[in-house]
């Protein structure tokens, strides 16, 4: 119990220390995105119910400060469809709106953490590996999704080099910052008496 | 599985339901809040920020900086020189345009100073943090200024602190015209474009328009949220398409190097 309200906490300051990452301008202005990356960490340290609590928390929080909410621009339709291509018949540009909603990034921490939640037995035993690897898979993911789906919205496709090179930045300091918080999170397990690792036949707690 | 597990997912579900039924002043209420209680973290790591870069930055010859002194200070005065020369005559404008029955005045009258906070970290959007919010004037949806041009729009604000959609951001849409024709746009920038200042797309202009590379590029004042006549860029490149013109637009502002600019207040009715 002790654990999962220290995850919590740790959580909450995750975003205000989100604040002073800087980014690496040579790599697309790429940056390592604390909240989300400690998201993912967690998510296989806490038991199921938790870790949807720590989604819906990171999700609500992420769409609150970073979410842009644009308005149906209903003149900037109008213009574009009188405009010169007006005469061809006139079609929606597809620019209206095109922010992605908000609450949209709870329901993808909730199914990554899902999917997080698959190696837990594997984290159990001490084999930080594949959660490592599964961190930057679910961080290229988050990203990949999220840009398809502007994308989708937007109506054209369209992946120039520059967007790749950024996910794959980003999965990499995910990646490179994972272990320092699997490291985190067992000091914290141990102070707080909370076994996640696989002993042998014996474990106190098997986290569900 | 489990029940516990199970009252867990219908709660996540529920409550994930209840957050996308959320309306838009809602939610722009709850990042307006959010925003509030983190504007002391994004002041205090703009400090870090500029304290680092200063401590890494490169030894200043003292002589270079006293001649800049210098330079700067007949600059102020030539300026203050010119600065009210131009009340005179904004004053006189004023007056004359009252006089003939105009309605409004110059929508430039309320400009709100702020000071670029830092860049937003956010994932996909090229945004950027000033210090001044609702508390000092600044709305959603205002014209952001430099005395060069367009910077772009509010968009959340906190009561100290406000998120500046830049010109750069695909999401940010200025109706604009060519200068000196008729051909009006849609300027907006690119999806994936993540250099500080990427090239910007005017899209719907007429096929095969005579429009000639370094013409500057101006806001035309439709949509409401933008004042005409601010300038926008320059004309790089004109390609036709499908069924209208584009042309390539280099942004008439340098972003990488903006420290200072003007939100268009509440009481400034645009054109």
């Amino acid at each position: 119990m002790l654990f999962n309200v220290s995850v919590i906490a740790l959580m909450c300051l995750t975003f205000f220390a989100e604040e002073f990452v800087p980014a690496v301008e040579i790599a697309q202005n790429a940056r390592l995105f604390l909240a989300p990356v400690f998201f993912f960490c967690a998510a296989v340290a806490v038991p199921f119910p938790t870790m949807l609590m720590l989604a819906f928390m990171t999700g609500f929080v992420w769409d609150a400060r970073y979410a842009q909410l644009i308005a149906e621009d209903k003149a900037m339709e109008q213009l574009a469809q009188v405009s010169s291509v007006g005469g061809y018949g006139g079609f929606s540009t597809g620019l209206s709106g095109s922010g992605l909603g908000f609450g949209y990034s709870i329901i993808m921490f909730g199914v990554l953490g899902c999917l997080m939640q698959g190696i837990r037995p594997l984290f159990k035993k001490g084999r930080w590996e594949l959660p490592v690897f599964m961190v930057g898979f679910v961080t290229i993911v988050w990203l990949l999704v999220q840009f398809i789906i502007i994308t989708f919205l937007r109506g054209d496709v369209f992946f120039p080099q520059e967007v790749w090179l950024k996910m794959v930045s980003d999965t990499l300091m995910a990646m490179l910052a994972s272990p320092l918080i699997y490291l985190v999170l067992h000091t914290l397990a141990r102070a707080t008496n909370y076994e996640i690792k696989y002993e042998g036949l014996r474990y106190r707690f098997d986290g569900s | 599985m489990k029940t516990l597990n199970l009252i867990a997912l219908l709660l996540f579900i529920a409550a994930s339901v209840a957050v996308f039924m959320l309306d838009t002043p809602t939610t722009r209420t709850v990042q307006s809040k959010v925003m509030a209680i983190f504007a002391p973290f994004m002041h205090a790591s703009a400090t870090v920020e500029n304290t680092t870069s200063r401590a890494i930055a490169e030894d200043i010859d003292p002589k270079e900086l006293l001649r800049e002194t210098e330079a700067l200070r007949l600059k102020v005065q030539k300026l203050t020189i010119l600065s009210q020369r131009h009340d005179e005559l904004l004053e006189e404008n004023n007056k004359l345009r009252n006089m003939i029955g105009y309605r409004e005045r110059s929508p430039f009258k309320d400009l709100i100073a702020c000071r670029v906070i830092k860049r937003s970290a956010a994932t996909w959007w090229s945004t950027l943090i000033i210090d001044k919010g609702s508390a000092d004037g600044v709305a959603p949806d205002r014209a952001v200024l430099t005395d060069v041009g367009l910077v772009g729009k509010t968009g959340k604000v906190s009561p100290h602190v406000s998120e500046v959609i830049l010109l750069t951001d695909e999401l940010c849409r200025v109706a604009a015209v060519i200068d000196g024709t008729r051909e009006k746009g849609i300027l907006s920038g690119e999806r994936g474009s993540l250099e500080n200042t990427p090239d910007l797309r005017l899209r719907f202009l007429s096929r095969n328009a005579p429009i000639a590379p370094g013409t500057n590029v101006i806001s035309s004042g439709d949509g409401g949220v933008f004042p005409s006549g601010l300038l926008l860029g320059r004309v790089k490149l004109f390609e036709n398409k499908d069924i209208s013109g584009e042309a390539l637009v280099e942004t008439a502002v340098d972003f990488t190097k903006l420290e200072d600019v003007f939100v268009v207040g509440s009481s400034a009715t645009p054109p």
